[in-house]
């Protein structure tokens, strides 16, 4: 599945330099450092965290996107810097657990 | 980071490399404020990169000259209401007087305080990878006070590497018996 395609499920778009990546596994984590060390390449990362150093963590590990739960807002310098460093944010109303039972499913 | 230990071997490894001769970790608790600063006398960074270094993106190109250190420090003692200051001297504006001071302020009783793990550790693992430089580690609290300095040790040791098995001991059982004390 591709990042393009959570659209249709009720994501929404933040930043979205590169809709066509092709999702492979999901990391859950919001202590940057552990999921710097943790993520792996095209992992749809969820988490809550929306600072600078998010975006810097998601080029770092390469993830397909980043899904920011429970509806948190980004910066919108953020979104500029998102989008600069070609780094996918997708947003969900839904709480962590709800979003990772999502994607398992759609994944499946 | 998980430990703000953690963060600081991070971020005194930068003035390791930046090729300070003394680096200073210095930790001051006052009520619910805690200050860590870490000084040193190395090379310096211009204006530019001082302001940089809290840039993420600065520190992720592939020719990185530091690690993540400084942004998840600034991170850590943001999310506490706290704040990081940096300030630097270079090499070649002051030939006498150089190095960088960065100062992080937390405050310990906000519910997103990372605990401050085992600083001790952290200070043992940089004289064991670095033994031919100095350190200088002071935590303060309540006018008690750990110390160690690398200098004195160097002095009454005289050629034994810092870094050997038996001093290594002695700094940790040393760091271990006065923190005792300041609890």
């Amino acid at each position: 599945m591709t990042v393009d395609e959570l659209l249709e499920h009720g994501f929404e778009a933040v930043s979205l330099p590169d809709g066509s990546r092709e999702i492979d596994g999901v990391y859950i984590g919001d202590l940057l450092s552990w999921v710097m060390g943790r993520a792996q390449m095209d992992n749809a990362w969820i988490t809550i965290m929306t600072n600078v150093n998010t975006i810097a963590v998601a080029s770092l590990a390469d993830t397909s996107c980043v899904i920011l739960a429970e509806g948190v807002e980004m910066e919108h310098d953020l979104i500029e810097t998102a989008q600069q460093k070609d780094v996918n944010i997708l947003r969900s109303s839904k709480p962590i657990y709800e979003t990772a039972v999502q994607l398992h499913e759609l994944l499946a | 980071m998980k430990e703000l230990s953690l963060n600081i071997l991070d971020v005194a490894e930068n003035s390791v490399k930046a090729g300070a001769s003394l680096t200073q970790i210095l930790l001051t608790e006052q009520g619910n404020v805690l200050t860590l600063e870490i000084v040193d006398d190395g090379c310096g960074m211009s204006e530019d990169i001082v302001r940089s270094v809290t840039d993420p993106f600065y520190t992720t190109r592939t020719t990185r000259k530091v690690g993540m250190g400084i942004p998840l420090l600034k991170l850590a003692c943001e999310q506490t209401d706290g704040s990081l200051a940096i300030s630097s001297v270079t090499q070649e504006s002051d030939p006498v007087n150089h190095g960088t001071h960065v100062t992080a302020t937390f405050h310990t009783d906000h519910i997103d305080f990372t605990p401050l793990g085992d600083v001790s550790a952290s200070v043992l693992t940089l004289i064991q990878g670095h033994p031919d430089t100095d350190f200088l580690f002071r935590h303060q609290r309540d006018g008690k006070s750990v110390e160690l300095d690398t200098r004195e040790l160097r002095e009454v040791l005289e050629d034994v590497p810092l870094n050997s098995y038996d001093v290594m001991e002695w700094i940790r059982g040393s760091l271990q018996e006065q923190y005792e004390m300041l609890s």
